[in-house]
């Protein structure tokens, strides 16, 4: 008879330990949270009427004033201009604000994240950066915003500043990361024909690294964006601002809209960042 | 050029990984080292790279002591030392022309390199290097694209533009198709002798090492037990050498016939 296998210690008594553990964190949150299926399923009136109120999206373009002058019609009138109206303007805010916040985040983070990288700073340099990374990525973007609006007011720089904050956070920490995966040969390499640490860091751990670094900064870009689009509940500028002005006059129509020009703005950016990293690999 | 005095190598508490009471390499010399694995071969060359340092003993590179010489003396001397490797090392998504510029990052402009801004005499000395292990028609290709062999002439290349009076190769042929192996040996004997660099080598084959070196120096646990002319290493020395390593086939192990053959066959 061949030997027996060594025996491995028994992981049953665990396993049973991690699923009570779990199972337990569910029910706490379902209490917690009192989620009621009777609670949801008596709401259907509620929610149809609420569904009622928001179709269909209100697409109309004229304003009261430009139909009067017309001779036309005019609609109801109401406290704001139409929907598409405001969403033509701030689409591009949302966007900016995005765009910005990432691309300043970026040029931060990869700095830091080459100072945090275990592999190319001695541990008192990556130590305390990796620590500092982790505190800015800690706070949601929409604290930070909120305390931004709070600081310098209304307007788009809050949502900039906010953004750019966290994604310094998330992507710092990811370039160290993938600095850390860099070939080390190259390096040594690098270092044998005499170069210094820039030129080891440009030639050696740059070129390794940059298609990464790119596709990161475009999947960080992506849900900046969406973040962008929210930090309106907060009083940055953007769509979401109008979401929430929308939504105080009990317009939902127009709510309605606004969150559809956003979902088409979120995917029209999702899909171009998916084709621009799939030509990055 | 190259001299080692009393030097003893230790990583952490094992026994030393080198142990050498006098090395002189001297000046345009080529040198294979030979030995079983963990014989402490890449210690050797990373040693006189200035890479590894000694736990005690001398080492002194171009008249330079390592283990007293200023920073700036070692920079001097490390940048003159140019090393090939087993796996190349090359930047994988740089074009070859781009990789045998690294070669030049020690002498070059620090800042302007930085850039990607390299002189006209490091545009030319990489081009010759280029044409000289035979890749001119490849000089913009990605490095990647290329065959091991290829690969491994483009370190070379690196390593020439670097303008080295020493070559340190580190295994050089045991990542390449065995059919280059030799192709490659040849290349790198070549530029060694037109450029009058002094040549080190570790290798694995004793039989390349004997047909490509002059000196050959065996190397078993950590000592020196060879340290001949390749002509006067026998087949009996080898035995002695790997004794206990099963990994190598011994016929015709320095590359001459044996005397037996007829027999064995």
């Amino acid at each position: 008879m061949p030997p027996a296998v060594p025996g491995r210690t028994n992981r049953v008594l665990l396993r049973i330990a991690v699923g009570t553990f779990v199972l337990a964190l569910l029910v706490w949150s379902w209490f917690g949270t009192e989620v009621s299926v009777t609670h949801l399923l008596s709401s259907g009136p509620r929610i149809a009427d609420f569904l009622d109120r928001m179709l269909p999206p209100d697409l109309t373009w004229t304003t009261i004033q430009e139909a009067k002058l017309a001779g036309e019609v005019p609609p109801p009138p109401r406290p704001f201009p139409p929907p598409l109206r405001i969403a033509a303007t701030v689409v591009g805010v949302t966007l900016q604000i995005a765009l910005l916040g990432t691309a300043l985040g970026m040029v931060a983070a990869l700095v830091l994240g080459l100072l945090g990288a275990e592999n190319l700073t001695p541990h008192w340099v990556h130590h305390p950066i990796k620590i500092a990374l982790a505190l800015l990525r800690s706070i949601p973007v929409i604290i930070l915003a909120l305390l931004f609006v709070a600081a310098l007011g209304l307007g788009p720089l809050p949502g900039v500043l906010a953004i750019a904050i966290h994604s310094i956070g998330m992507l710092g920490k990811l370039f160290a990361e993938e600095c850390e995966t860099a070939d080390a040969g190259v390096w040594e390499a690098m270092d044998s024909a005499g170069s210094n640490w820039f030129q080891k860091v440009r030639y050696a751990t740059w070129p390794q690294v940059a298609p990464q670094v790119f596709s990161l900064t475009l999947f960080r870009l992506d849900m900046n964006l969406r973040e962008s689009a929210v930090l309106g509940l907060v009083g940055v500028a953007g769509l979401g601002l109008w979401i929430e002005n929308y939504r105080r006059a009990f317009d939902y129509q127009s709510v309605a809209t606004m969150v559809i020009v956003t979902m088409l703005l979120v995917l029209v950016v999702d899909q171009t960042s998916v084709y621009i990293r799939r030509r990055l690999k | 050029m190259i001299r080692l005095e009393y030097v003893e190598v230790q990583y952490g508490r094992k026994p030393a990984a080198l142990s050498i009471d006098e090395l002189d390499i001297k000046s345009g010399e080529r040198v294979a080292i030979i030995g079983p694995s963990g014989a402490g071969k890449s210690t050797l060359l990373r040693t006189i790279k200035g890479y590894v340092r000694p736990t005690q003993g001398k080492v002194e590179v171009m008249g330079v002591n390592f283990m007293s010489a200023r920073r700036r003396d070692r920079r001097r001397v490390n940048r003159r030392i140019g090393l090939v490797y087993q796996q190349f090392h090359l930047v994988r998504r740089l074009t070859v022309l781009q990789n045998v510029l690294c070669g030049r990052l020690g002498i070059t402009n620090r800042w302007r390199s930085l850039l990607g801004w390299f002189s006209d005499e490091d545009r030319r000395v990489a081009w010759s290097a280029i044409c000289e292990v035979g890749l001119r028609d490849q000089v913009h290709q990605r490095s990647d694209q290329l065959s091991g062999g290829e690969q491994q002439r483009v370190a070379v290349a690196r390593v020439l533009a670097q303008q080295p009076a020493i070559i340190l190769a580190d295994e050089p042929v045991s990542s390449v198709d065995p059919a280059w192996a030799e192709d490659v040996l040849e290349l790198i004997t070549q530029v060694q002798r037109r450029h009058q660099a002094t040549l080190v080598m570790s290798l694995h084959q004793p039989n390349l090492a004997c047909r490509f070196a002059d000196r050959i120096i065996g190397l078993r646990k950590g000592r020196v037990v060879i340290d001949d002319d390749a002509a006067k290493v026998t087949e009996a020395h080898l035995k002695e050498l790997y004794r206990g390593d099963a990994s190598l086939p011994f016929n015709g192990a320095t590359g001459r016939p044996r005397a037996d053959q007829s027999r064995t066959a």
